[in-house]
């Protein structure tokens, strides 16, 4: 089987991360954003996974070459000239997506993360012998997204209606599809909503059916929300009782640590945090709703909340980081400096408190 | 070691690194500080073409941290055009500015140089090198420093000096002080004799034995983590230049052209407009004209690269410089400001105190402005490489990175 994720742009809204590395490659509980949904992919089945970028491939080639060794599944690119919107990259990758065997191939949004329950659409999809099915959610605040109104009983999709003012369903468009090929003859090579206007053509026919995910979903692909997601994700993983959990006298909640890094004494860590690998967390480190990245260094006595620490930087003693801050690569931040939400691009050093939200540059 | 006017004279202009001065983003998220264009040429072109001036100039370095990569097309070409061999150096590990000449002296004195310069390429001056060089001769010491008066207040910025008003000695020199010390400042542009190697490897054997008592700070310790503070890495303020002043050894030589630093975008567009006006005097042929008939009115200093393309109906200046295959569209108009490659302005857009980034596109009826101030944080509007900014929307007083498209009017905001 095959699949297509939407990688896109330039990620702008993860910055500063992004201006490091691309999105698909930034960590979210200890794993680039990419791996969780290739790896899913893998385990459903799926040999061939194909990469809808506009921006550094050759960033994410190397990578690719890294993982298609030790996963044993393909992993090419296709990369678009111009910005194909959320359909077009379909036509793009056309070739690399039909092959003979006629079966429907996966398409995700890159952003998103869930339980990805491939196997249970599989079957859903067999199941209605429609044309193609999308996974739905179920959120507080549907008006902010587009909402899908599906008949109660099948699943059919009715209409697509884009930020309603008035409440006409709570399911929104979770970014997970599964199509047949013939999908793919109803789009032109050329800018197009997938939402906006291949679905709801499909709709119209009534082969268009919606499955409601299990389980947690959010879309990750700004700081804010990526917190939040880190919070879903070691949830699901607790209810699994994973061992991956980190355990101990120093851990509260939900708490992923890399083997490889190291966890001083008198700590509290936790709850909703990930620790990456090389890190050090002196003693006395206080970590709550955070993740820190590959290399970081956090010095004795910090207290560290809702925030993003980048790869090697490192966290002074004493120092308070809390209410998103978000430090790029390689950020210093001095002795018991106080950062409340300060977004630090790389390669800087904070020498003295940012009192309220700010980009220092 | 004679000074006979056969000797020859060997620059370094030092031109920083890519993680140092990230004062310069969002600029420097896309092209090395040193290549941006000031003036329509990038910025180290202009101490280089100063260099040019000087009689005997033998070889001139580029010394920083950059990829060689990053600098090996514009050094190749600038070599060609200028006939002169120029050369870039990367250091390894931060020696400090006075270090930097020390590690790379092997090279530096294998045309048995008489004089060595050494300038900072982020300076924005007049460059009077070979004034320099003559006044120098004539003190007879190690080394000539370039000064400028400046107001009392903004003095504190900088390296404050104290010279003899007779003999131009330098009789004191402090780094950025607390308390008023002089209103004549260094300028970042030096000459000297080689012997300023022997007082560098002084300092250097000196911190060899010296052992270090101050607390150090945990920032400091953070600094020690990636150099060796002790024994390579010396600064030519604090390190030679304080303790040699007194010594009948430097001197001081006043310039009295403009001089700035460019540490900010904002300061880069100030500094453009001095070049440009440098021109005006210098090389008027490299300023445009025109009067609305065949070509676009010009007013004032402006720059126009002979690829870029501009209507007649627009209206250009004072102090602007536009880039290769930029195209300005009907009834457009710019004042004071850097339009960079492949930019695309459309009809009637306003461009005020601005620099739009490389393939940057604005719209119909836009105004990109801010309110002209060269040393606030958000002075001037900056636009980042490739920023679309839709027909209609105002943008003033911003910063925005790079790739971002504005379909939303954005006031006072650094937009990521």
């Amino acid at each position: 089987m095959k699949a297509l994720i939407l990688v896109g742009g330039f990620g702008t809204r993860l910055r500063p991360l992004t201006l490091s590395v691309p999105k698909p490659l930034v960590e979210f509980a200890n794993k680039p954003m990419i791996l969780h949904q290739i790896e899913a992919l893998k385990a459903v089945g799926v040999t061939e996974v194909v990469l809808a970028i506009n921006y550094q491939p050759e960033v994410m080639l190397n990578f690719l070459k890294e993982f298609e060794a030790k996963l044993g599944i393909k992993i090419i690119c296709s990369q678009e000239t111009e910005p194909l919107g959320t359909a077009g990259p379909l036509a793009l990758a056309r070739d690399k997506l039909i092959d003979d065997t006629g079966e429907p191939f996966f398409v995700l949004n890159s952003d998103v993360i869930s339980e990805y329950p491939f196997a249970e659409m599989i079957e859903f999809h067999k199941a209605h012998g429609g044309e193609a099915s999308i996974m739905v959610t179920k959120v507080d605040e549907p008006s902010k997204y587009g909402v899908v109104v599906t008949e109660e009983s099948t699943g059919k999709v009715e209409k697509f209606v884009e930020k309603p003012k008035l409440f006409v369903g709570n399911k929104i468009n979770a970014g997970i599809y599964l199509l047949n090929p013939a999908v793919l003859d109803r789009i032109e090579l050329r800018p197009t909503s997938i939402e906006k206007e291949v679905f709801p053509k499909i709709a119209l026919e009534g082969k268009l059916f919606a499955m409601v995910l299990p389980g947690f979903w959010m879309d990750i692909g700004q700081p804010r929300d990526y917190i939040t997601g880190l919070r879903l994700y070691l949830d699901s993983l607790r209810k699994k009782s994973s061992l991956k959990l980190a355990t101990g006298a120093n851990i509260v909640g939900n708490v992923l640590v890399h083997e490889s890094a190291q966890i001083g004494e008198g700590c509290l860590i936790g709850p909703d945090v990930a620790v990456g690998p090389g890190c050090v967390v002196e003693s006395g480190v206080r970590l709550s709703r955070c993740t820190v990245m590959r290399g970081v260094r956090i010095k004795k006595h910090a207290c560290i909340s809702s925030s993003i620490i980048g790869w090697h930087s490192t966290v002074g003693q004493w120092a308070r980081v809390e209410n998103m801050t978000i430090l790029g690569e390689d950020v210093h931040v001095c002795d018991e400096i106080y950062s409340n939400g300060g977004v630090v691009l790389p390669h800087k050093e904070i020498k003295s408190s940012i009192l309220k939200p700010e980009i220092v540059m | 070691m004679g000074s006979s006017e056969d000797d020859k004279v060997v620059a370094v202009i030092m031109v920083g690194g890519p993680t140092k001065g990230t004062r310069f983003r969002p600029l420097s998220l896309n092209i090395p500080k040193p290549l941006f264009p000031l003036g329509g040429q990038p910025m180290v072109h202009h101490p280089i073409s100063a260099c040019k001036r000087i009689p005997n100039l033998a070889q001139i370095y580029l010394v920083g941290f950059y990829e060689e990569r990053e600098f090996a097309l514009y050094v190749s070409s600038i070599s060609n055009e200028l006939r002169i061999p120029v050369r870039y150096l990367r250091e390894d590990k931060p020696h400090g500015s006075a270090g930097a000449l020390y590690n790379f002296r092997d090279l530096i004195m294998e045309d048995n140089p008489s004089h060595i310069f050494l300038l900072n390429c982020d300076v924005c001056c007049s460059f009077p090198l070979p004034e320099m060089l003559d006044a120098h001769r004539n003190y007879g010491g190690m080394g000539t420093i370039l000064v400028i008066k400046v107001s009392a207040e903004s003095a504190s910025q900088f390296g404050e000096l104290v010279a003899d008003p007779d003999t131009n000695e330098l009789l004191h020199y402090t780094e950025k002080p607390e308390t008023f010390v002089s209103d004549l400042i260094n300028c970042g542009v030096y000459v000297f004799t080689p012997d300023i190697f022997n007082a560098i490897q002084g300092v250097s054997s000196q911190r060899k034995d010296r052992e270090n008592l101050r607390r150090v700070s945990s920032f400091e310790a953070l600094q020690s983590a990636t150099r060796n503070l002790t024994t390579d890495f010396v600064r030519l303020d604090q390190d030679i230049l304080s303790p040699l002043a007194g010594k009948k050894q430097l001197y001081t030589y006043e310039t009295m052209d403009f001089w700035e630093q460019i540490k900010t975008p904002g300061m880069s567009l100030k500094c453009s407009g001095l070049y440009l006006a440098q021109f005006r005097l210098t090389s008027p042929n490299l300023l445009a004209s025109g009067d609305g008939t065949k070509n676009a009115t010009i007013i004032g200093d402006v720059y126009v690269h002979p690829s870029a393309k501009i209507h007649p109906t627009a209206k250009i200046g004072p102090n602007v410089s536009i880039s290769a295959n930029a195209r300005i569209g009907a009834g457009v108009r710019l004042i004071s400001c850097i339009i960079l490659d492949g930019v695309e302005i459309m009809e009637n857009a306003v461009v005020t105190n601005a620099i739009v980034g490389w393939k940057s596109s604005i719209g119909r009826w836009s105004r990109v402005q801010a309110e002209g101030d060269f040393n606030a944080k958000l002075g001037i509007t900056i636009l980042g490489e490739a920023v679309g900014v839709e027909d209609e929307v105002v943008v003033t007083n911003s910063i925005v990175l790079p790739n971002k498209t504005l379909n939303v009017s954005v006031h006072q905001e650094i937009i990521l």
